[in-house]
């Protein structure tokens, strides 16, 4: 693998039998060649190009107010019981499970609620939906809301607090 | 015939090439090999089908645990020193600690990732973080089974300190629709 030549073999003549050891000598590089192989694969099966997928969100200001008509507002409130409770303008609010129930993997919303969110959206173009999270309600469902808002295009939504108006109102679903 | 058999015996190659291409990957994997340091908690993202990366950089991060604890992380260094010395320090040096002692710690404070922060003193931190550097991009990074009462509270936080626009850290779920 390694091999040195010197570059002058003149030194050959005048320096004796010591020198002429040095000559076209070979040095065994597999060793190092072995390391460094070692440390290569080390070095790649260990990186990952790690950068995080994130999802944007926008909130409003606090102080800003934007009037919607009522007819156009489907809320969303999410109680801590793994349902969704979905009224659009002041009708009783529906019951619909977050997720289907036999998805234990629970990667994406209910068809049920699919369905209806797809529904709503065509029907109406003005249709704004606030999700509304109680305090006892997982991380995860906001996340696996918003994704799937996102994924059906819908940007017209926004968070908003669960009030104890809300409650009441998920006490009237049906 | 012959001639050929006779090459083939005891036959060399030249694996320089080889070598020089390992190396240079190898040099390329060490240098660009950032460890990362060890978690103070484990947090279990929640998957979505978002692909949008998070810049490396001006990242205020915000992590909840599963237990519903925070911690906060600045990712350059003299973010994380004027935060140090505006709200850390003023603290321990009130407790009693030494000069030698403050430096000591601000030395373990500008290398840590993430630090632990109560309830409380999280909106300090973060209009501190703010003011420490107004690019910051704030960043939640919540477990999946955080509950979403302190998550809101995260962004209420956020919202307080006029930062309206911010990131959900989540990883990529495999399942294509």
């Amino acid at each position: 693998m390694g091999i040195v030549d010197s570059p002058n073999g003149r030194s050959r003549k005048k320096k004796g039998r010591r020198r002429s050891k040095r000559i076209g000598f070979h040095l065994d590089m597999t060793p190092m060649v072995d390391v460094a192989f070692l440390l290569l694969t080390f070095f790649m099966l260990t990186t990952t190009f790690s950068k995080s997928n994130t999802m944007e969100i926008n909130t409003p200001p606090e102080k800003l107010e934007v009037k919607v008509a009522e007819n156009n507002v489907m809320t969303m409130r999410i109680a801590g019981d793994g349902m969704a409770y979905c009224s659009i303008g002041n009708d009783a609010p529906k019951r619909i499970p977050l997720y289907d129930p036999n998805d234990t993997r629970q990667l994406s919303m209910s068809t049920q609620l699919r369905t209806l969110l797809k529904q709503q959206t065509a029907a109406n173009q003005k249709l704004v939906i606030v999700v509304k999270l109680s305090d006892k309600a997982k991380y995860k469902q906001l996340v696996d809301i918003i994704d799937e808002l996102n994924l059906m295009k819908i940007d017209r939504f926004s968070l908003d607090d669960y009030t104890e108006q809300d409650a009441l109102e998920v006490n009237r679903a049906v | 015939m012959s001639r050929i058999k006779a090459k083939r015996i005891g036959f060399r190659i030249d694996m320089t090439p080889m070598v020089d291409v390992a190396f240079l990957l190898l040099t390329f994997f060490m240098l660009t090999t950032k460890f990362r340091p060890p978690e103070v908690v484990q947090i279990n993202l929640p998957s979505s089908h978002s692909v949008q990366k998070l810049p490396e950089s001006n990242v205020l991060t915000v992590t909840v645990s599963s237990k519903n604890a925070f911690f906060m992380g600045v990712s350059s260094q003299q973010s994380r020193e004027k935060i140090f010395n505006s709200v850390v320090k003023p603290k321990l040096t009130g407790a009693g600690m030494s000069a030698g002692a403050v430096a000591d710690s601000l030395k373990k404070f500008r290398l840590a990732e993430n630090f632990n922060v109560d309830r409380d003193e999280l909106d300090k931190f973060v209009v501190m973080a703010r003011f420490a550097d107004p690019k910051l991009r704030p960043v939640v990074r919540a477990d999946a089974d955080a509950g979403f009462e302190a998550v809101n509270y995260v962004i209420k936080v956020y919202k307080k300190a006029n930062l309206l626009t911010f990131n959900l850290i989540t990883v990529l779920k495999k399942e294509v629709r």
